[in-house]
């Protein structure tokens, strides 16, 4: 997990509070202060849209558990997907979002697991579903920084 | 300040150093313009002058931290300068290494200063305008050079172990695979993903067995803004395994620069490989390439994993730690999740 937006911004707040000793007050401060900014600005980006972000991505793996379900997975496998599918998010803060989220990679990494193993053109194309989920939810997650010029 | 000044009074890490070159050295140091200096994340680096009478010398001392990036050992880079110092590699001359490291509270190394240049972030735009060119053929001729150099009788063999030629590729992702084990806070697909095809689809063996820098990228090199550079930097890494590991890192595209044409935002990626193959005498077998880029796109996930369970553990107060935790863990996800669908969509 990347950290949260209030580990970041506590973060923030105990490194500008603490005290540099005589050697690191200048351009490591400086430095500091200046990703300390970036910080500031990647939590303002997980703000604005990190819950959307979550919710999206949790609906998205109910989906496909409920697609795949009956792909003659374990029993256990099996019964895990039809239950996760039935899922519903109800709590909407991030920190709620994410322990949905846990449980769903986990049955996700699974599922992935069981699907490479299996042969066939029915396996590839499972694969390559999953796979567009996960990059789709690693481009929805990803962050952008500001253009900087080098100094 | 001097030694004999340090014993009036608390002693502050100038009165530290000093006493400690002063005994090294067996007459007085005076420590001048003490300064910590970002980089290099996995140590505390500082930059200063030792003074003894007429004579000045620019020094930078490496301190391990109390926590770090990544957990490395110091002996192994202080060996690394030692190995490429003497054979012309630009490095600063490694000059004493305390593994003890009780004098300044915990082991650190000193070397020499170079002056005169910067290293770029990584993260900005255009970063080696106008001189992208030059600064380009000059890195990967570098990195060339490392590559061919036999490390048998190099100082860094005395620490660093070598594997078989056909288990640099496992030594590596067994080890980036338990890191992700013991510091993955939340599960991560795309990595685990990611390390089953990697075993699935195994790389042939090294060529050769060569130094591996292991961080060897934009951001980790001083250039003097002329188009030269001037010293190859944060050796922390160093290990022995397969060539194609450095140059698969060196090109990631966490390091582009944001410019999708050019590796590390300095070639294009044809001219960069050739530069490697022509200097280090070794051909680039793509498929082996292939693995070794998506190799280090997953190490890098792990690494910026591992930065935000120190970051959490830590207290949030080392902010690089939480920058890239968050930020680069984002976008290698990113890559790795790209590579991984490019490379069914090929199958497919």
């Amino acid at each position: 997990m990347t950290p949260t937006i209030s580990e970041a911004l506590v973060g923030n707040f105990m490194t500008l509070m603490e005290p540099p000793p005589p050697e690191s007050a200048g351009e490591f401060m400086a430095g500091k202060i200046g990703v300390v900014g970036l910080i500031s600005l990647l939590a303002a980006e997980e703000a604005e849209k990190g819950a959307a972000v979550r919710f999206a991505e949790n609906r998205a793996m109910r989906t496909l558990f409920s697609e795949a379900a009956a792909g003659g997975w374990t029993p256990a496998l099996t019964a895990r997907l039809k239950e996760l599918a039935r899922g519903e998010d109800q709590d909407l803060t991030i920190s709620g979002l994410d322990r949905a989220n846990a449980e769903l990679r986990h049955a996700l990494i699974a599922l992935q697991t069981a699907v490479e193993a299996a042969p066939g053109a029915a396996s590839l194309a499972r694969q390559r579903r999953i796979v567009r989920l996960l990059r789709e939810g690693a481009d929805a997650r990803r962050l952008d920084l500001p253009p900087m010029p080098a100094r | 300040m001097t030694a004999l000044a340090a014993a009036a009074g608390p002693a502050t890490l100038e009165d530290l150093i000093a006493a400690y070159l002063s005994g090294l050295w067996k007459k007085p140091v005076a420590v001048e313009n003490l300064a910590r200096i970002p980089g290099g994340a996995s140590r505390q680096t500082y930059r200063f002058d030792a003074v003894m009478g007429a004579e000045r010398r620019g020094l930078i001392l490496r301190r391990d931290p109390v926590d770090s990036l990544i957990d490395t050992d110091r002996r192994i880079e202080y060996l690394a300068y030692q190995s490429f110092h003497p054979l012309g590699v630009p490095t600063p001359e490694p000059l004493v290494l305390d593994e003890d490291g009780g004098v300044l509270e915990r082991p650190f190394f000193l070397m020499s200063r170079i002056d005169g240049g910067a290293a770029a972030s990584p993260f900005t735009v255009d970063a080696y305008a106008p001189h992208a060119a030059e600064i380009g053929r000059q890195f990967f001729s570098i990195l060339g050079t490392i590559a061919a150099a036999d490390p048998a009788p190099l100082p860094i063999s005395r620490a660093a172990r070598a594997p078989m030629a056909d288990a640099c590729w496992s030594t590596e992702l067994d080890h980036w695979e338990q890191e992700l084990d013991k510091d993955e806070l939340h599960p991560n697909p795309i990595g685990r993903a990611a390390i089953r095809r990697l075993r699935r689809h195994p790389p042939p063996p090294a060529q050769k067995l060569s130094v591996v820098h292991g961080d060897y990228r934009s951001g980790n090199f001083m250039h003097d803004g002329q188009g030269r550079i001037l010293a190859i930097l944060d050796w922390e890494m160093a290990h022995i395994g397969d060539p194609l590991e450095d140059l698969a890192w060196a090109i990631d595209p966490l390091w582009s620069h944001f410019d999708p044409t050019r590796v590390s935002g300095l070639l294009p990626r044809a001219e960069a490989i050739a530069l490697w193959e022509a200097s280090s005498g070794l051909t680039v077998d793509p498929a082996a390439l292939q693995w070794w880029e998506l190799f280090n796109s997953f190490k890098g996930l792990v690494i910026w994993i591992s930065a935000a369970r120190s970051f959490r553990d830590g207290g949030g107060v080392d902010p690089v730690l939480g920058f890239t935790g968050l930020y680069c863990t984002r976008r290698h996800d990113q890559i790795l999740a790209e590579k991984l669908e490019a490379l069914l969509e090929a199958a497919a």
